[in-house]
């Protein structure tokens, strides 16, 4: 086992993941249709920071096993920091994340990519749960309610992330933008190219006065 | 025989902080488990705060036990390991609960039948020192919590070896040693002074729970069981901290 943490605590991190993915599975029977599909594929992450080895094992059910150790074949594994598994796992277009990350991949590809294709896609009904504690009307007023929080959240935090950088480039000048970043790189590689030229003149008269001095 | 043996010869085995006659030992095991059967699940969550179902849990992981294997899960008590190990093996597969203790047995099997754990479970009361089972007959062996209430661990591991098929692994969840001693302080003060309280306020009985502190003192700490297993016969033996080392799970494979 590749890891230097408590495998109680990995343990307990894992159970929870595992049980939110599968209670979000069951309430999307097409999703966990699909991951059926994929019983018995058993993907490795390796994260070199912070460093751990987790194993996703696909049930024949259509629900995912997350576990510290596992003693089965790996269909796939996929080693890198744990920013490129967070950029995979957002991705909206994965085979392309994992083409332009540093993750290393070992084995069959094609299961890791359906799997976060399946991931990204899931759209779990949770009013289904709400209806059965609190009945149609109720449950169905929350379900609305949650949903629109939701949707007011996801805008927010787009507005939030436009505004900051605004913020940011604009009215805190705290950091310039891109393209004047980019001028100001250009403008260091020529200087280093001419303090290079210089240098090369310099040598090339040094030797020129030795040899007339001799 | 042996008793009478042992009780002539005056041989002796610690009970807790105790010394005792090795013929006594079980009997008084046997009393402490009579008294918190009933409760003893109520009474795991409790003194754990729940953390033992994540100890049981990574103990299932690193049996790696596949359908159709023969388990047996000694000390099994209420049925927590076998339960999962029933899923785990299949109907190609058998698992065996076994503890010495009938109270405890009972507990167990109804609990197991209410969760409809049926069909590949069956229930033994044996001695681990003594197991009634073939040579080489069981792919993986687990004892959680149940070791150190054993008269003679070494005994017992031979017991266990023996009846390992080759490549058959032992797995040992036990209370062990913690690794910090700032810890072992904390842990200390919660075993002798909180534990046995909670015993005298759930299950009425604060002996038993004191008992069960200063039995997992007296128990062998963790490269101490290693190379007790190691004797035994297992081979590729290591073991995994959890919990800074209050508990500890030990795996052994027999050659």
């Amino acid at each position: 086992m590749n890891t230097q943490h408590d495998p109680a605590v990995i343990t307990a991190v894992l159970m929870a993941a595992e049980g939110a993915i599968n209670r979000g599975l069951e309430l999307d029977p097409g999703s966990a249709r699909d991951l059926a599909d994929l019983s018995g594929t058993v993907l490795a992450i390796e994260c070199w920071a912070p460093a751990l080895e987790v194993f996703a094992i696909v049930e024949p059910q259509g629900r995912l096993h997350l576990t510290p150790y596992c003693e089965e074949p790996c269909s796939v594994r996929v080693r890198g920091g744990l920013e490129d598994f967070v950029a995979l796992a957002t991705a909206e277009d994965p085979a392309v994340t994992l083409i332009n990350s540093h993750l290393e991949i070992i084995g069959n590809s094609a299961p890791l990519i359906a799997l976060q294709t399946l991931v990204a896609k899931m759209e779990p009904d949770w009013e289904a749960p709400l209806v059965e504690v609190l009945g149609d009307v109720a449950g169905h007023q929350l379900a609305n309610l949650l949903r629109q929080i939701f949707r007011w959240g996801q805008s927010g935090s787009k507005s939030l992330r436009r505004q900051l950088s605004e913020f940011i480039l604009e009215e805190g000048r705290l950091s310039p933008p891109a393209a004047e970043l980019e001028f100001f790189y250009q403008e260091i590689d020529s200087l280093v190219l001419k303090a290079d030229r210089l240098e090369s003149r310099l040598k090339r008269l040094a030797q020129r006065l030795d040899k007339q001095a001799q | 025989m042996t008793d009478k043996i042992n009780a002539e010869s005056g041989e002796t085995t610690d009970f807790g902080f105790e010394t005792v006659n090795k013929s006594q030992k079980e009997s008084l095991v046997r009393g402490v488990f009579d008294s918190v059967a009933s409760r003893y699940d109520l009474m795991n969550d409790l003194m754990s705060a729940g953390i033992h179902r994540l100890w049981k849990r990574f103990t299932i992981e690193l049996s790696a036990v596949r359908p159709g294997h023969t388990v047996l899960d000694i000390a099994g008590g209420t049925g927590d390991l076998a339960a999962k190990f029933s899923r785990l093996v299949g109907d190609d597969g058998k698992v065996l609960l076994a503890d010495i203790n009938d109270s405890m047995l009972k507990v167990g099997r109804d609990r197991l039948l209410d969760s409809g754990a049926v069909g590949n479970l069956h229930m033994v009361q044996c001695d681990a020192q003594m197991l009634p089972f073939p040579d080489a007959s069981i792919d993986c062996i687990t004892i959680a919590f149940g070791l150190r209430n054993v008269t003679d661990k070494d005994m017992a591991l031979r017991s266990m070896e023996r009846i390992l098929k080759p490549g058959g692994r032992l797995l040992v969840l036990e209370f062990s040693k913690p690794v910090s001693p700032m810890l072992g302080k904390i842990y200390d003060t919660y075993s002798f002074r909180i534990l046995p309280m909670m015993g005298q306020l759930i299950a009425n009985d604060a002996d038993s729970y004191r008992y069960l502190a200063e039995s997992i003192r007296k128990h062998p700490d963790q490269d101490t069981l290693l190379g007790m297993m190691e004797d035994a016969g297992l081979v590729n033996c290591e073991y995994h901290n959890m919990t800074g080392g209050i508990v500890a799970v030990h795996r052994g494979i027999k050659a």
